[in-house]
């Protein structure tokens, strides 16, 4: 699986920082981008949702820019599959965080943490990931070539869509991906409780 | 009472708990949103019983009854039953003749009910028909059932909230009788007489001082409960602002389509007329009060001065209705007391300040309550008006300065008008005594001795008034480097976790990956890093005890001489070194009152700035100029080196903001030059460079005192 690692951060001096170098080792030197401008980096996840892509977001910016917490808002916007970490050396109250979780960031590191400490959180979003819907198609896709063009859901009014196709509508979060995906958590539900199937380990 | 039926809500009812626990936060929003109802709904009266719900009993009850159009059966069924009901937000007035604006929005009225207790009965009939309807809904049922569902196994088959059956019923009444009661049984809070008052006050700012509710159509609401002294209150709107000290009430004008806003101009608040903002036309009343008058209008009112509110077609917006009884835990939603800078000692905040802002639906559309009822939707429009608000809060803090310093010059001239007389007396005494008779001769020496005594005091109390006055200016610059101090501090705290954190994650690599050829260049920049990043902190660590140990004496200041100083002497050898020419173009006669070490400072950080910015230029220039302009010294610091980019124009005095960070730049030379010059009244400003075509060019402003 393809993870590109986006950090939103306007400081010129974390684009060279030792994390930095850590990811870039990790995860190769393309897969992580630093983007100084909060506008640019929404850019950037709209022209590209259709890969996976982990956030690290700062949340103090220059006044005429957008914040952290209008940020992580704006991404909400776009999709809920984006794990969004938050990057920040400011001691956040209560207030502020609620819509931090009401937004669902997925974690918080500090400015101060070790290398080590962050990449902990970053490995937990990446798993995060892993075990989405939408990665699950597409690796199924990977090692199954000859399903992507098969046509695996109906809707009502009469489209059809290939497997390939309901990946791209989840990944860009359409209405059709979004009740797809609650469509087959169900289904797996019920097909588990009727005994239709069996989950082994 | 006829027979029993049975009636089903066409939705689910545990999503619309859900939902309205997001929607009606507190209980004071929730009473605001039924009596908005009953506006909505042409009620003439609104009366809110409160029955034992202090201590809470069993019996506990709320009731809310109007007079207002009622409902059939039918609306019942179409309306009450169903979720979203969307005839609010189609008709914008209500039915004939009231046509008042609807203020309840999106059907969010009836959460409401559920917050405040856990049993309803409704009650409600129009006019001409012959029966009430009655509907119970009983909450906590649903509450059970909610419950249940979640519970495993799923497959066992459970009731839906749309199976549940609501009981109705009809009874006879009076063929004129209409309106809607709303009798909440259960409640779910004790509400105590404190409580009750509260809901008062806020109810009282439901309806906007200068709403034109017609009198043939009044809106009157009554609080009912069974505490002494509070058995019966009318609610009326707020009434009593002729006691402020500062009026002002601006308009928008539909025929020219004009906003008239105040501007404070040479010792007066003027009234100006400019086009309409981004929020669109608002009318606009605010009103300050001093000491004296808060006294005056809390006596008269028994209410609070809280602030600013804003009013939508008449009716208080949501989300300024406080659930917070402690004025200092309240919302301050438009950021009146979130200022810091804006005049230290002229800043004045809410509560100091009634003012309400009139909207309307159809002409602020923009501005939106979140559906949370606490907040507006953050757009640009919102953040205009906000601006708006504040720019009048400004002009008032500008008018009560200049009161301020005029009322002391009065004082200062009486003084010595005093002094004068007394002067002019002790003369025509003199000369009297000349030709008078020996008894008056000693008479007039009494006289003359007891003058002495009070030129004597007057003349004391010149130089205390003087004294005083110096005392205060003090202070004033005490406070204002402890405001900076108190910024600096944070900013400060921010920049030793960014360097913790730079340099653990340095050292952390290090140690992790030690020795590997391949990493060497990393490491080498490592071990820069580390080195830069103290530098800084060293930086900054000496500069915070530079604040400690600076004092705040006040001098006579030759700018002249303190700028040949440090130009001609001072920078001599480095200008030499860089090969700087540097000029000055200064009357060599004017002299500041200021603290000499803080000026120093900031020509200090200027020219140490520009000689970094003129590190790769040839024909390095530095140049100040400057002229007098009526009370003010205006400089002009100028070089032309690489110059402010338009994007760094607004950060460039931030603290820790630098480009100059391979240069030992720690970001803080301007930050200072700022603090400094803030501390002394005066302004600097980026503007365009003077040498082209690159460079930089400061305009500082000091106020002038001659």
């Amino acid at each position: 699986m393809d993870i590109q690692i986006l950090i939103i951060e306007d400081d010129p001096k974390l684009e060279d920082d030792s994390l930095i170098w850590e990811l870039k080792d990790k995860f190769g030197e393309k897969n992580v981008r630093f983007i100084p401008s909060p506008k640019e980096g929404l850019n950037f996840i709209n022209e590209n949702l259709h890969i996976n892509i982990v956030v690290l977001l700062d949340i103090d910016f220059p006044a005429n820019e957008m914040d952290g917490h209008q940020v992580l808002a704006e991404i909400r916007k776009m999709s809920h599959l984006i794990p969004i970490i938050l990057w920040s050396g400011v001691n956040e109250n209560e207030e502020s965080f609620s819509d931090f979780i009401n937004n669902h960031a997925f974690g918080f590191i500090s400015k101060t943490a070790t290398s080590e400490e962050a990449l902990k959180i970053i490995n937990k979003a990446i798993l995060h990931l892993e075990s989405s819907i939408d990665n699950s198609i597409e690796d199924w896709i990977i090692d199954n070539d000859e399903d992507k063009d098969k046509p695996i859901y109906f809707t009502g009014d009469g489209r059809s869509y290939s497997l390939n196709q309901i990946l791209n509508e989840i990944r860009h979060q359409t209405e059709v991906g979004k009740s797809f995906a609650t469509k087959l958590n169900k289904l797996t539900i019920d097909l588990l409780l009727r005994n239709k199937e069996n989950l082994n380990d | 009472m006829s027979d029993v039926k049975y009636i089903k809500f066409n939705f689910d009812v545990s999503a619309y708990r859900l939902l309205g626990r997001e929607l009606i936060t507190d209980r004071i929003t929730a009473l605001f949103e039924i009596v908005k109802n009953a506006y909505d709904a042409n009620a003439n009266e609104v009366e809110i019983e409160f029955i034992k719900v202090s201590p809470k009993s069993n019996e506990s009850k709320i009731i809310i009854k109007d007079d207002g159009i009622g409902m059939k059966l039918s609306d019942i069924q179409s309306k009450w039953m169903v979720i979203g009901t969307s005839s609010k937000r189609r008709e914008r007035v209500s039915p004939a003749p009231y046509n008042r604006k609807v203020v309840g929005k999106k059907g969010i009225g009836r959460f409401a009910v559920d917050l405040l207790g856990s049993k309803l009965t409704l009650k409600t009939k129009k006019k001409g028909e012959e029966e009430w309807i009655f509907l119970e809904t009983d909450w906590s049922y649903y509450s059970k059932l909610e419950t249940s569902q979640l519970e495993l196994p799923f497959d066992k088959k459970k009731e839906f909230f749309t199976d549940i059956e609501n009981k109705y019923w009809f009874s006879k009444g009076a063929k004129n009788g209409h309106g809607t009661v709303l009798e909440i049984e259960d409640v779910n809070d004790e509400w105590t007489e404190l409580d009750i008052k509260r809901a008062h006050k806020e109810l009282s700012k439901l309806v906007s001082p200068s709403s034109q509710i017609p009198h043939k159509h009044p809106f009157k609401i009554t609080i009912k409960s069974d505490f002494p002294g509070a058995e019966k209150i009318d609610v009326k709107p707020l009434s009593v602002i002729e006691y402020a000290t500062v009026s002002i009430d601006i308009k928008y004008d539909d025929v020219s389509g004009k906003q008239e806003i105040i501007q404070y101009e040479n010792g007066e608040l003027i009234k100006k007329e400019v086009s309409s903002r981004a929020f669109g036309p608002v009318n606009f009343k605010l009103y300050y009060f001093n000491q004296g008058a808060k006294r005056k209008f809390k006596e008269k009112s028994h209410l609070e001065i809280d602030g600013i509110k804003i009013y939508r077609d008449g009716i208080i917006t949501t989300p300024f209705a406080e659930t917070e009884a402690n004025i200092e835990k309240q919302k301050d939603i438009l950021g009146v007391d979130k200022r810091r800078y804006s005049g230290f000692f002229e800043r004045i905040n809410s509560r100091d300040l009634l003012g309400f802002i009139e909207l309307t639906d159809e002409k602020n559309p923009r501005i939106i309550e979140a559906t949370n009822r606490q907040d507006f939707i953050d757009n640009k429009e919102w953040r205009e008006l906000k601006l708006f608000i504040i720019e009048h809060i400004q002009q008032i803090e500008k008018y009560l300065k200049h009161q301020r310093e005029s009322i002391r010059n009065v004082t200062k001239s009486d003084l010595g008008r005093a002094d004068a007389e007394l002067k002019s007396i002790k003369k025509t005494l003199a000369n009297v005594k000349k030709d008078a008779t020996p008894e008056v001769k000693a008479q007039l020496r009494h006289i003359e001795a007891d003058l002495g005594k009070l030129q004597g005091t007057v003349n004391k109390s010149m130089r205390d008034y003087a004294k005083l006055e110096e005392d205060s200016k003090q202070k004033e610059n005490l406070y204002f480097s402890l405001v900076s101090l108190q910024t600096y501090a944070s900013m400060f705290s921010h920049m030793t976790k960014h360097t913790i954190g730079h340099v653990l994650r340095d050292a952390e690599y290090f140690s992790k990956h030690f020795p590997n050829k391949k990493l060497n260049q990393r490491f080498q920049t490592i071990s820069t890093r580390i080195y830069n990043e103290f530098i800084a902190l060293r930086t900054g660590v000496d500069f915070m005890l530079k604040y400690a140990q600076s004092d705040n004496e006040i001098e006579d200041i030759n700018l002249y001489d303190l700028l040949d100083n440090l130009f001609f002497n001072i920078y001599d050898d480095v200008f030499k070194k860089e090969a700087i020419s540097a000029s000055l173009e200064i009357k060599n006669n004017l002299i500041l009152s200021y603290n000499k070490k803080a000026l120093e400072d900031v020509f200090d950080n200027l020219i140490s700035n520009s000689i970094k910015a003129l590190n790769n230029v040839k024909d390095k220039k530095i140049k100040c100029s400057g002229i007098v302009d009526k009370n003010e010294l205006i400089l002009y610091f100028s070089d032309n080196g690489i110059g402010i980019s338009e994007e760094d124009k607004y950060r460039i005095f931030d603290i820790f903001f630098t480009k100059t960070a391979d240069q030992g730049g720690a970001g803080i030379g301007l930050y200072m030059v700022k603090t400094r010059i803030e501390a002394m009244h005066g302004t600097i400003d980026v503007i365009d460079n003077e040498f082209k075509p690159t460079g930089a060019t400061f305009k500082i402003t000091l106020p002038f005192k001659k």
